[in-house]
């Protein structure tokens, strides 16, 4: 007898395998779901921490609102009317219950309800996130390549010298800087507030230029270096790069084709991971510009103990980490075929 | 308050660079004052006002008098949508400050001071149409009066002490002589009469969104702690005014963006400028009238004398005079606000430079009580905030040089509340006292005993302030409050210092009460007079 090897075909293309056992076997979806299922302790354990974290904060909303002169009946009487009164750990399951069945709660200090409080706010900090995201990767790439290509060159040089000054630059402080130079002695940009989308593009984007580029270009600064550093290692060390150079492929082919190609995993690991310090950075920039975001509602939401809004924007920001690092997991398996057909 | 440290730390670092920037659309003739001669006011315009996010500009409970628990830092926005029963007005100096009718035509205090009626003026109506008479005061000040807010005044109320005489007079019953019950209005939410009616209509959680009342602006849109929009109220009871079409708050991280944003002229006001560097600069540079408010209310280090070390009156002897407030006024503040020797201040009632018997600074006789006291261990606290830290750290370096081993630490003010409940806290830098040491925040917050703030327990110091506090003769009042200034300094009881008030900073061209000329603040701030406000066209 002689067994006839068959040619191993991945399940996914495999045309006797069912549409839906393709897709119940495909390691993406796998990796989705598990993912996906991973977020639900993670997405717990945070709203537990952070409810744990305002329970240490000296204070609650009751005393924070009715100030220093309220005397200990008033507070008594508040907290009653607030529900603060009741043990915590009810408090956090009265709020879980209702936050898994899509309702977030009511603000303890205004009373309205914190789904329409984030349906406000959110669209500005999306957008500012959205911005400082676009200024950081869109231009890092760039003049990475640039930098990377002649290593030693005149725009690495300049490059590095730019990187390292935003780097050693706090985005609060740049904030106060760029105002400074384009709201105060330019005129060029406004220094505060926000317009809304739907009073036009370039009204709403003027607005926002300052405060994205503060928040995004020192991101843009990390990421240029982190890239450039990553590529010059691959031109300068990689076989394959040797190879390509041997059968006569240009230096940017090589350098845009093969060498970037590989140095995107870490840079996509790198802003994956880096998404938390871009939210982080809404807080204090939409203060400074004045922004009606999360960021703000957050910093306020503390300052009044209003820990309903704090977790809130505490799940919304998680939910945001989670689902970047999923999209940075996704976006592994595009680049890299041994992932998306299960060999690795 | 975190937040705001940056940015207080921010400023020193900004501060050189920010001397560079100009521009912006001061244009005109501009004054580091209060202003040079001003022209007639004029109709129109609109007005962008900056408000600090940690204090007036957060309203984050909305604007509903009765249920706004912030209302003792919103007198801005509610000046502005409710006008105002009474108003604090002032010559353009500060001085000569009183208490006004304003939608009150008159009032009267019976002679023994237990009973304040009412006369309020004839055909004013609320935005909604609905008229302002006694009914609707009634209806508001019970509830301002059964809700929980800062701004709640401390009436020594009657049973059924309100009463309806007739349509546009209404009347109080106190418990007992309470004179200070005209001083209270400004800074209280039974100042602020808002539609019944619209109230009814909307229910309390639109309301406080957009509140209806009778004041000069009437709300276009309100984003909690962010934005309040306001647009020329057409039915206000005063002829020719508000003189502005609208008036925008708007919330902002602090001084420092504050003052770029009013450089760039984003902006055209800002109200409750701290920063004394931004305050210098501001002064200096002359793009913009910079207005530093009489003070009301002087700094104290309070002592709690419960405790050790200073249950020990030689410990606070030695701290009396181991500080030196004038040095420190003149080394960090530019010798730009007075030192008091009591509670009251410059801005305030019944101010007296001097307090008969005051220990003043000495540093030899410090040195020697702390000696006698084998060594003296102070931890001193204040709230976070530029100034208050500012001082305590002057205040360590001052104290250390006397042999006093001292450390410092600033809390929020949950902390701050926190350390006073705990009672276990040794000195407190905090201000005392208001425009009428018996209304608002009075001075027996600090000084009575009993009080979770107070450090001290002393039955004499008690009866000295009940007895000002409800005197009706102001002569007499004055007389009282001295000598409890004088008991406090011969007992060491608190040293008192600074006499602070925050700076109004606003764009050459606009002008108006409060913001341009000076009146005492209220609590902090100034209450401006917005109806009266106008820009240069």
């Amino acid at each position: 007898m002689t067994a006839t090897a068959t040619p191993r075909v991945p399940v996914s293309r495999d045309p006797r395998v069912s549409p839906l056992s393709r897709l119940t076997a495909s390691p993406v979806l796998r990796l989705v779901v598990k993912r996906l299922l991973m977020a639900i302790p993670i997405m717990l354990g945070v709203t537990v921490l952070t409810f744990w974290v305002l329970s240490l904060i000296p204070g609650n909303a009751a005393q924070q609102l009715l100030g220093p002169e309220a005397t200990p009946e008033d507070i008594a009487l508040l907290e009653q009317q607030l529900g603060l009164d009741k043990p915590g750990v009810v408090r956090y399951f009265d709020w879980l219950q209702g936050a898994v069945t899509g309702d977030l709660g009511n603000s303890l200090v205004s009373r309205q309800p914190v789904s329409e409080i984030l349906s406000a706010r959110l669209p500005v900090t999306a957008e500012l996130v959205f911005l400082a995201f676009v200024v950081s990767l869109v231009l890092a790439v760039p003049v990475a390549l640039l930098a990377a290509h002649k290593p030693g060159g005149v725009m690495d040089r300049i490059s590095m010298m730019i990187s390292t000054l935003g780097l050693s630059v706090a985005n609060y402080v740049l904030a106060l800087l760029l105002v400074l130079v384009f709201a105060v002695s330019l005129g060029w940009l406004p220094a505060i507030g926000y317009t809304p989308l739907e009073d036009g593009l370039w009204a709403n984007l003027r607005g926002m230029i300052l405060p994205s580029a503060a928040i995004g270009f020192p991101l843009f600064c990390y990421y240029t270096r982190f890239l450039r550093g990553d590529l010059v290692d691959q031109m300068q060390q990689e076989e394959y790069v040797t190879t390509a150079r041997a059968k006569g492929v240009g230096s940017w082919a090589v350098l845009i084709k093969h060498a970037f190609r590989n140095s995107s995993f870490g840079l996509i690991t790198i802003v994956g991971l880096n998404l938390g310090a871009l939210i982080g950075g809404t807080v204090i920039i939409e203060q400074i510009f004045a922004l009606p975001g999360i960021g703000q509602m957050l910093l306020q939401a503390i300052n009044t103990r209003d820990f309903v809004v704090v977790q809130a924007a505490v799940v919304i920001f998680a939910l945001v980490a989670v689902v970047a690092n999923l999209v940075v997991d996704l976006l592994y398996a595009v680049l890299d075929p041994r992932i998306r057909y299960g060999s690795r | 308050m975190k937040q705001r440290t940056i940015l207080s730390l921010l400023t020193a670092a900004a501060l050189a660079l920010s001397a560079c920037g100009g521009g912006g659309d001061s244009g005109g003739s501009a004054s580091g004052g209060t202003g040079g001669p001003v022209g007639e006011p004029q109709q129109g315009g609109e007005l962008t006002v900056l408000e600090d996010a940690a204090f007036a500009g957060s309203w984050p409970a909305g604007l509903d008098p009765a249920t706004n628990t912030t209302g003792g830092s919103n007198i801005a926005m509610n000046q502005a949508i409710f006008g105002g029963l009474f108003l604090l007005r002032a010559d353009d100096d500060g001085s000569n400050a009183r208490v006004e009718g304003h939608q009150a035509e008159s009032y009267e205090m019976s002679e023994d001071g237990t009973s304040f009626t009412i006369k309020l003026r004839d055909g004013i109506e609320f935005s909604d149409g609905t008229p302002l008479d006694a009914e609707a005061v009634r209806a508001n000040w019970e509830r301002a009066l059964a809700n929980a807010c800062t701004c709640k005044p401390n009436w020594p109320l009657a049973e059924n002490g309100i009463q309806v005489v007739d349509p546009l007079t209404i009347s109080l019953t106190f418990t007992r002589p309470f004179p200070a019950i005209l001083a209270s209005f400004p800074t209280s939410n039974v100042n602020w009469i808002a539609s019944p009616t619209a109230l009814q209509q909307m229910g309390e959680d639109a309301f406080k969104i957009k509140p209806v009342g009778a004041g000069p602006f009437t709300v276009v849109d309100n984003q909690l702690s962010s934005v309040l929009e306001l647009e020329k109220n057409p039915n206000y009871f005063k002829e020719g005014l508000p003189y502005l079409d609208e008036l925008t708050f708007q919330s902002i991280g602090g001084d420092q963006p504050a003052y770029q944003a009013l450089q760039a002229g984003q902006a055209q006001a800002y109200e409750g400028l701290n920063t004394t560097p931004l305050l210098e600069q501001a002064q200096a540079n002359g793009q913009m009238q910079v207005t530093i408010q009489p003070a009301t209310s002087p700094y104290v280090v309070q002592l709690n004398t419960e405790i050790a070390p200073f249950n020990d009156p030689r410990a606070r002897e030695a701290i009396y005079r181991a500080t030196d407030f004038d040095a420190i006024n003149e080394g960090i503040f530019g010798g730009n606000y007075e030192v008091s020797q009591g509670f009251t201040a410059p801005g305030g009632k019944f101010y007296h430079a001097e307090v008969e018997g005051y220990p003043e600074y000495d540093l030899d006789r410090a040195k020697e009580l702390v000696q006698e006291l084998g060594g003296l261990t102070v931890n001193l606290g204040t709230i976070s905030n530029y100034v208050a830290t500012q001082i305590n750290t002057a205040l360590q370096t001052q104290w250390q040089e006397a042999g006093i081993d001292v450390t410092i630490e600033d809390s929020q003010l949950s902390g701050v509340i926190q350390k006073f409940t705990g009672g276990q806290w040794q000195a407190m830098l905090q201000t005392a006292g208001a425009w009428d040491p018996a209304a608002g925040v009075g001075v027996g917050f600090r000084f009575n005993s009993g009080v979770p703030y107070s450090g001290v327990n002393d039955p004499a110091l008690d009866q000295l302030l009940a007895d000002a506090s409800s005197t009706v003769d102001e002569a007499q009042r004055d007389d009282l409050y001295q000598q409890a200034a004088e008991l406090i300094a011969q007992n060491f009881y608190a040293p008192f210092g600074l006499a602070f008030a925050p700076a109004n900073l606003a764009a050459a061209g606009v002008h108006g009460p409060g913001l341009t000329t000076k009146i005492p603040p209220l609590l902090v701030n100034t209450g401006v007079i917005w109806d009266e406000v106008w820009r240069e066209q």
